[in-house]
């Protein structure tokens, strides 16, 4: 009877690590303990995706962003079905719409059968009222991470344009 | 089994199974009532909750110390406003100044006969009919407002459900988001974010107003010196929560005490004053600060509404049905205002 136990706690615990393992490498959560670790984990909601299941369209309204714990999930864009990015376990997607509610500039399709978690807005709102100190951390850190983002996209398209200009000087 | 056919399948069954639930809910009317009014009370008091909450308490813990500020609040509630509640009460089912009202009513009885013979109006004995049906008045309020029986049952079961609902709210909501399919996951998620600021705001507006409006009369029926005036105040604040007819109701009321007490009508124009006043300020500047957004309703609605209210949940169904239609109202919009939105963005 105690290995029955013993396999179903080792169960949870093993469910339990995945988690904890994903998000500590998540900016946003970075930094935090463990009991603050746990007011997150409570918060977030877990969706689990059949492989090709369309996890938002684009044109949606966004509410928030996704991580991702097993399986990988194409971001596509929908007109002609164009593959933008490719992302799998410990990337997220969509942070922005926890600041505004935008329409989702693409659409997320799981590639494989896939488990995410979702941390919305009115969970973010809701975390500000009720710990402002754990939930203006968390700001802080989104506010960084999606600095980072535009700085990344900033050096990107520098790259870009810069042979742009070579072959304009040139011609 | 195709795609098309498992789909309709799955409709038909969600049909079913809600049909199923609704019928279900109509067989147990009180125990709705129950979880209706204790699901207002939670959400009322939920921004207490969250304010305690910000300032370091866990959710427990701030839910406990609500709690006990309202065990607080009904002890002296108990020793200080319920024994004249009772007495007023009381007194009502003895019968409103019996001489004076016998006298009064005598002298309307004359009058009637006088002038209105020629239609067959002759032996009216208004003063017996009178003073039995306030009799019977009194007794109907405490058979039936102050049942002792369920008003204990009400005491104990409403905040127990109340607590639960405040402390472990959050995990109901997770628990049937959860259960929602993918495809319409994150819309009602939106939808209950929506619907959330909208609803909270417009409950909380209605008690408040409602609280304000049964003190303010209170208050004015006290200075008048109207017998009752605790009674007559209480309904007034109550029934302000259904428009048009509960203000009517309510100075009515307070008005036919008055003639019935003095046995004439200098003091019901001093009443007439007062609610006057009372309307006036709760349209000018009670309403338009606590009560953000006002659900319109025609008086016809609110009138089949009030009905269907009391024909299934008797007269707290009554009154708790225009607040509770405006819910509806405010979900069914605010519904179809955002998934329009949704999908059109």
């Amino acid at each position: 009877m105690s290995k029955v136990w013993e396999n179903i706690f080792k169960l949870h615990r093993k469910h339990t690590d995945e988690i904890d393992d994903i998000l500590v490498k998540i900016p946003i959560f970075q930094d935090l303990n463990i009991r603050e670790m746990n007011i997150i984990k409570r918060i977030l909601h877990k969706r689990e995706y059949k492989a090709k299941e369309n996890i938002f369209n684009e044109g949606d309204i966004g509410l928030g962003m996704y991580i991702i714990v097993r399986g990988c999930v194409r971001i596509v864009c929908d007109q002609e079905n164009q593959l933008l990015a490719e992302l799998c376990e410990g990337d997220f997607f969509g942070e922005l719409s926890l600041l505004d509610e935008a329409p989702r500039s693409a659409a997320a399709v799981a590639k494989t059968p896939s488990v995410l978690l979702c941390f919305f807005k009115p969970e973010l709102l809701d975390l500000l009222e009720r710990n402002p100190k754990l939930g203006s951390r968390v700001l802080f850190k989104l506010a960084w991470t999606i600095g980072e983002r535009l700085k990344s996209t900033n050096e990107q398209l520098r790259a870009l344009s810069g042979p742009a200009r070579q072959n304009e000087s040139k011609g | 089994m195709n795609d098309k056919s498992a789909s309709l399948l799955k409709i038909t069954l969600s049909a079913v199974t809600a049909a199923a639930f609704i019928i279900f809910l109509f067989l147990i009317p009180e125990i709705v009532k129950l979880v209706v009014i204790a699901a207002l009370l939670s959400y009322i008091l939920d921004p207490l909750a969250n304010l305690l909450e910000s300032r370091g308490m866990s959710r427990t813990k701030a839910t406990v110390m609500i709690f006990s500020g309202i065990v607080m609040l009904l002890v002296i509630f108990y020793i200080v406003l319920l024994p004249p509640l009772f007495e007023q009460i009381k007194s009502l089912q003895s019968g409103l100044n019996p001489e004076q009202t016998s006298a009064m009513v005598s002298r309307l009885e004359n009058v009637l006969v006088e002038n209105l013979s020629f239609i067959g109006i002759k032996d009216l004995d208004l003063a017996g009919k009178l003073h039995g049906s306030m009799a019977h008045a009194g007794e109907w309020m405490l058979s039936h407002v102050l049942d002792a029986a369920s008003l204990i049952t009400s005491m104990i079961l409403i905040p127990f459900i109340v607590f639960f609902l405040m402390k472990d709210g959050r995990e109901f909501k997770r628990a049937f988001v959860g259960i929602v399919p993918n495809r319409y996951f994150e819309f009602t998620l939106y939808l209950l974010y929506k619907l959330n600021a909208q609803v909270g705001n417009f409950l909380r507006g209605q008690f408040i107003d409602a609280a304000i409006v049964g003190l303010m009369a209170v208050l004015a029926l006290w200075l008048i010196g109207i017998k009752y005036f605790f009674l007559i105040g209480l309904f007034t604040g109550i029934a302000n929560l259904i428009p048009y007819f509960g203000p009517i109701a309510g100075a009515a009321l307070a008005i036919i005490v008055s003639v019935l007490q003095t046995g004439g009508f200098e003091m019901a124009l001093y009443v007439i004053l007062a609610f006057t006043v009372i309307k006036l300020l709760d349209d000018a500047v009670v309403q338009p600060v606590v009560v953000a957004k006002s659900v319109d309703m025609n008086p016809l609605t609110v009138l089949l509404v009030i009905l269907v209210g009391g024909k299934l949940f008797g007269i707290l169904g009554m009154l708790l049905s225009v607040p509770i239609a405006g819910f509806i109202k405010v979900v069914v919009r605010e519904s179809i205002i955002n998934y329009r939105k949704y999908r059109a963005a």
